[in-house]
C-alpha cells in the first residue's frame, strides 16, 4: 500500500526450545529515519534484529522491504536486501588486520582476481576518518582496544552502503566524543535517505539522536510512537512498567577502616603516581575519557599486568599481586568491562558461569555439588532479579544484560572486601541500572568497599562518596561526590585544567599513532 | 483450523526433542547406527569373542585419547603421546630388568610419562610456546631418546609375571579392558565433577576470563599435560606388557592421530572448551568397529588409512553444520 516503510516486520512470532520469547510483535521503519528500538533486558529486541539479520528464522510472520514481501533466510540474504548488521557482540576477527575485518567476504579484486590491497586500505582510512579516528588500516584489530574495535564494526556496516543498518547497542564501548562523532555521522545517513534501527538502554542518546520509537515488553508490542511528542519519562514507563527516579541516592557517611590503601602505583607506559584509600563502606569512582589508563589501572591492582612501581596495602598489610588469585586471596573482586572478552565463558552454562570463583563454597571431598551450585544461583536469580528460563543453557544464550548480572552475581557469590566495578551498567537497561547501584549501595552499607569506574559522569556522580578524575594516566583532580559537578568533571577529565595538555607520554597505544 | 494447528505444534516439538536428542547424543547415535550396520554385514561380528577383541584393542589408543580429549578441551593438542608411549616403554622394561619388580618398573612408567607431561605443560605454560610447537618438539625428542637407548631395537621384560598385567582376565574380561573402563569413569569424574574440569573448559573457552576470574591459567595447564602423559604411561604399561617388549622404533607410531580422530569423532571441538568424555569414549568404539569391520571383510590393509581419514573428515563436516 504505502511506500512509506522500508521494513515492516508484521506479526513476527519466535520461540527458542518451546518457550515464546516474540509474540506477534510488529515494527514499521519509515524511509530515512532513525528508529529506537526499546526494552528491558532480554525483551527480545536482539532476538527481533536477529530475525531481519537473518540469524534466526521467525516461526511466524512476515516481513516486508520496500513494499514487497521478502524471505530472510540467511545473513547474506539480508545483507543483500540492503541491511547491515552492526551486533550487539563484538564480531571482529583479532588475527586480522582492519582492512581484512572490513572487507571481510566481500573482497576488492582486480581482473586476475588479485586483491587490491591498496584500495581496500584507502577506502577504510576515509570511512574511518569519517567517523574521527586515524588507525593504520594494516594494524591486527587484536592490538586495538575495544573501543576502536566496535568503531571498526560499525564502519564496516557503513561501508556496504546498506539502505537500513541495524545498530544493537554501538556505543556501550564507546567514549563520548567517540559517540557524538558516531551520531553526527548518524545524522548525515539519514539525510541520505538510510534508515537506522538503534537500540541502546541509554536513554538520552536516544532522545538525542532518534526520531520514532518502538518499545517491546516480554517479547510484546507494547507501542510505537514520535520521539518528539513523548516525554522520556513515559517511555521508561512503558519500558519496566512503572517509573524510574532520577534522583542521587541517599547515602549515610559512615566510613569504617581503610581497607585499600594504594601508594605511588605506576606502570610503565600506562599510568603513575597513583595514590587513593578506600574505607569500608565507601564508593569510589575513578572517572575520565579514552585513554586515561584508569581500566589499566584497575588492571594493574588486580594482578593482570605488572607494576612497575609503588605498593598495595589491604587491610594495613603490604600485599604482593602479581595473578588476579593474588588478588582474590587478599580480598579484591572484579567485575571487568568488555563482558564478551573479559567476563563471560561462553561455553560454560550459566550457574558454571556464576560458580566459577567460588568453587570452594561448592566442594565436597573434592567434588562439586550440583545441587548447591543450583541452590546457590536461584539465591541470586530472585535477588538480582536475573531473567531467563534454563539455567543449563550456555551463557551467551542469555539477553546482554542478564549475562552482566550473571557476573555480578559471580563476584558476590565470591564476597570480596573491596569490589570493583568497570563499566558495570554495560548493557543494563534503565530499571536495572537503578537496581544494579542499589546492589551497590547496599554493598556499601554492608561495610564492603567498593571501586567504580565509569566513563559516564552523571552515573557515578549519583552513588560515589569521592570521585577521582583521571586524564592520560594521571589522577588530575579528587573530588568529594556531592560537590562534584559535570561541568567541573569534564574539565579535569580533558586536562583543560592544565598547562600543555598535549603531548603527555602515558596515552594507548591507539591513540599514540594519530 | 485448530486440529491442524495442535499437529503443526506437535511436529515442531518432536523436531525440537530430536535436534536436541541428536546435538546431545549425535556420537551416540552415529555409534549405534555402525554397530547396527556392522552386525548386518558381517554374522561373526556379533560374536562375544570378537566384541572382546575390539574392546581389546582399542584399550590402548582409548586411554590415550582420554588425555588427549583433556588437553584438546583446554585448547591444546598433544603431539607427543606415541613417542612418549615408546620411551615410557622402553625405560620401564629397562628398570623392570634392573630391579627385578614389577613395582618398580609400573612406578618408573609413571614417573618418566608425567615427566614428559610435566616438560610439555611447562613448555606451553610458561614458555608461551604453541602445543603443536612445543609437542611436535617432545615427540621428536622422546622418540630419538627411546632409539638411542635401546639402540634403535626392541627390549624385552626378563620377569615372569610382567605381561599378566595385560594378559590376565577378570570375570572373562581382559585386563586391559577393565583398566581402560577404570581410567574413564576416573577422567570422567575429574572432569565433570571438579574443579579441575571446570577450570579447563573455562581456559578452553575464554582464557583472559578464566584467568580474571582468579583461576591459576598456567598451573592448570601443566595439571593437564602432566594427566596426560600419566595417563600415556598406563597406555605404555600395558602395550609393554602385552608382549612383554617395546619396539623403540615402531611402538606407539601414528597413536597421535588415532587418539586425536577418536577425539574429534567423539565431538569434542578443535579450538578447546567444548566436548565431553563419554563422546571420546564412543568415538575410539567407532574406530574400534570401523578397524574390525575392514579386518573381517578383508579390506586391504594399506586401504584402511583411506577409510579412516574419510570418517574424521565426515565428523568435522557434521560438527561445523551445528
Ligand atoms: N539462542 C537462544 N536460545 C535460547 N534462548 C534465547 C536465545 N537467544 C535469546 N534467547 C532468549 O530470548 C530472550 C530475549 O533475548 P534478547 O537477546 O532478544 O533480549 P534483548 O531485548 O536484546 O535484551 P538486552 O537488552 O539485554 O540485550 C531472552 O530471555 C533470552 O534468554
Ligand atoms: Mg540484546
Amino acid at each position: 500500500m504505502s511506500n512509506d516503510w522500508i521494513v515492516e516486520m508484521k506479526d513476527i512470532e519466535k520461540s527458542f526450545n518451546r518457550i515464546p520469547v516474540l509474540k506477534k510483535v510488529t515494527l514499521q521503519v519509515k524511509k530515512g529515519e532513525i528508529h529506537a528500538l526499546l526494552g528491558e533486558n532480554g525483551a527480545g529486541k536482539s532476538t527481533l534484529m536477529n530475525i531481519l539479520g537473518g540469524v534466526h528464522l521467525a516461526d511466524k510472520g512476515f516481513i516486508m522491504v520496500d513494499g514487497e514481501k521478502v524471505a530472510i533466510t540467511t545473513p547474506k540474504e539480508s545483507q543483500q536486501l540492503g541491511i547491515s548488521f552492526i551486533h550487539q557482540e563484538l564480531n571482529v576477527v583479532g588475527d586480522l588486520r582492519i582492512y581484512e575485518n572490513m572487507f571481510l567476504g566481500s573482497e576488492l579484486r582486480n581482473k586476475l582476481g588479485i586483491l587490491k590491497v591498496e584500495e581496500m586500505c584507502r577506502q577504510t582510512k576515509d570511512i574511518l576518518a569519517k567517523l574521527g579516528v586515524r588507525l593504520d588500516p594494516k594494524e591486527y584489530v587484536r592490538n586495538l582496544d575495544t573501543s576502536y574495535k566496535q568503531l571498526i564494526e560499525i564502519a564496516r556496516a557503513l561501508l556496504h552502503r546498506s539502505r537500513i543498518i541495524i545498530m544493537d547497542e554501538p556505543t556501550t564501548a564507546l567514549a563520548e566524543h567517540e559517540v557524538e562523532r558516531l551520531f553526527s555521522f548518524m545524522t548525515k545517513l539519514r539525510e541520505t535517505g538510510v534508515s537506522i534501527i538503534y537500540i541502546s538502554h541509554k536513554l538520552k542518546e536516544i532522545k538525542a539522536i532518534c526520531d520514532r520509537y518502538t518499545v517491546l515488553r516480554d517479547g510484546e508490542w507494547v507501542a510505537t510512537g514520535s520521539l518528539k511528542e513523548t516525554e522520556l519519562d513515559q517511555i521508561t514507563n512503558m519500558m519496566v512498567g512503572r517509573s524510574v527516579s532520577e534522583e542521587r541516592f541517599v547515602q549515610e557517611h559512615s566510613f569504617g577502616d581503610t581497607i585499600l590503601e594504594v601508594k605511588d602505583l605506576g606502570c610503565e607506559g600506562e599510568f603513575r603516581d597513583i595514590n587513593f584509600v578506600v574505607r569500608r563502606g565507601e564508593i569510589v569512582g575513578f572517572t575520565g575519557l579514552a585513554g586515561d589508563g584508569r581500566t589499566e589501572l584497575i588492571e594493574t591492582l588486580f594482578g593482570y599486568r605488572r607494576k612497575s612501581t609503588g605498593e598495595i596495602k589491604v587491610n594495613g598489610k603490604q600485599v604482593k599481586i602479581n595473578h588476579p588469585k593474588h588478588a582474590l586471596k587478599a580480598g579484591l573482586g572484579l567485575v571487568p568491562k568488555d563482558r564478551k572478552e573479559n567476563a563471560i565463558i561462553k561455553d560454560l552454562n550459566v550457574i558454571h558461569n556464576l560458580t566459577l570463583s567460588s568453587m570452594s563454597h561448592f566442594e565436597q571431598a573434592g567434588f562439586i555439588q550440583e545441587k548447591r551450585e543450583k541452590s546457590r544461583f536461584s539465591y541470586y536469580r530472585d535477588k538480582l532479579n536475573i531473567k531467563l528460563h534454563d539455567p543449563t543453557v550456555t551463557i551467551d544464550k542469555l539477553s546482554g544484560g542478564n549475562q552482566q548480572k550473571v557476573v555480578i552475581a559471580k563476584w558476590l557469590e565470591v564476597g570480596p572486601d573491596v569490589l570493583i566495578f568497570d563499566n558495570p551498567t554495560q548493557g543494563i537497561d534503565v530499571g536495572a541500572k537503578r537496581e544494579v547501584y542499589q546492589h551497590i549501595i547496599d554493598l556499601a552499607a554492608e561495610g564492603k568497599a567498593i571501586i567504580i569506574l565509569s566513563s559516564e559522569a552523571p552515573e557515578i556522580m549519583k552513588v560515589c562518596h569521592y570521585i577521582h578524575v583521571m586524564y592520560q594516566g594521571e589522577i588530575t583532580a579528587s573530588i568529594n561526590g556531592d560537590k562534584a559537578t559535570e561541568d567541573l568533571i569534564m574539565r579535569y577529565a580533558t586536562g583543560s585544567k592544565r598547562e600543555g595538555g598535549k603531548g603527555g607520554k602515558y596515552r594507548n597505544a591507539a591513540t599514540a599513532k594519530e | 483450523m485448530q486440529p491442524q494447528q495442535k499437529n503443526r505444534q506437535e511436529r515442531s516439538i518432536l523436531k525440537d526433542k530430536l535436534s536436541w536428542l541428536w546435538s546431545e547424543y549425535s556420537v551416540i547415535i552415529a555409534f549405534l547406527i555402525i554397530f547396527i550396520a556392522a552386525s548386518f554385514m558381517s554374522p561373526r561380528f556379533l560374536d562375544i569373542n570378537n566384541q572382546m577383541n575390539i574392546l581389546m584393542q582399542v584399550s590402548i589408543i582409548g586411554i590415550i585419547a582420554l588425555g588427549m580429549t583433556v588437553v584438546m578441551l583446554s585448547g591444546g593438542i598433544d603431539l607427543s603421546v606415541g613417542s612418549v608411549l615408546a620411551l615410557v616403554g622402553v625405560i620401564a622394561v629397562i628398570a623392570l630388568n634392573a630391579t627385578g619388580s614389577i613395582i618398580a618398573a609400573v612406578l618408573t612408567a609413571f614417573i618418566v610419562g608425567s615427566f614428559a607431561g610435566l616438560l610439555n605443560g611447562l613448555m606451553v605454560a610458561k614458555g608461551r610456546i604453541a602445543s603443536f610447537i612445543a609437542t611436535l618438539g617432545m615427540m621428536a625428542a622422546a622418540r630419538s631418546i627411546a632409539l638411542y637407548i635401546a639402540n634403535g631395537g626392541s627390549i624385552s621384560g626378563e620377569v615372569s609375571g610382567f605381561s599378566a598385567i595385560a594378559n590376565s582376565e577378570f570375570l572373562m574380561i581382559d585386563y586391559p579392558i577393565i583398566i581402560f573402563i577404570i581410567m574413564t569413569v576416573f577422567v570422567y569424574l575429574l572432569m565433570h565433577k571438579t574443579r579441575f574440569g571446570r577450570y579447563v573448559y573455562a581456559i578452553g573457552s575464554n582464557e583472559k576470563a578464566a584467568m580474571l576470574s582468579g583461576i591459576r591459567v598456567d598451573r592448570v595447564k601443566i595439571g593437564v599435560y602432566s594427566l596426560t602423559g600419566l595417563l600415556v604411561s598406563v597406555a605404555a604399561t600395558i602395550e609393554t606388557s602385552r608382549l612383554n617388549s617395546i619396539s623403540s622404533s615402531s611402538s606407539g607410531v601414528s597413536y597421535e592421530l588415532d587418539a586425536i580422530a577418536a577425539v574429534i569423532i567423539g565431538g569434542t571441538r578443535m579450538t578447546g572448551g567444548r566436548g565431553k568424555i563419554i563422546g571420546t569414549f564412543f568415538g575410539v568404539l567407532i574406530l574400534g568397529i570401523l578397524n574390525n569391520m575392514m579386518n573381517l571383510m578383508n579390506v586391504s590393509p594399506h586401504l584402511q588409512g583411506f577409510v579412516k581419514g574419510l570418517i574424521i573428515i565426515v565428523a568435522v563436516v557434521f560438527q561445523k553444520r551445528e
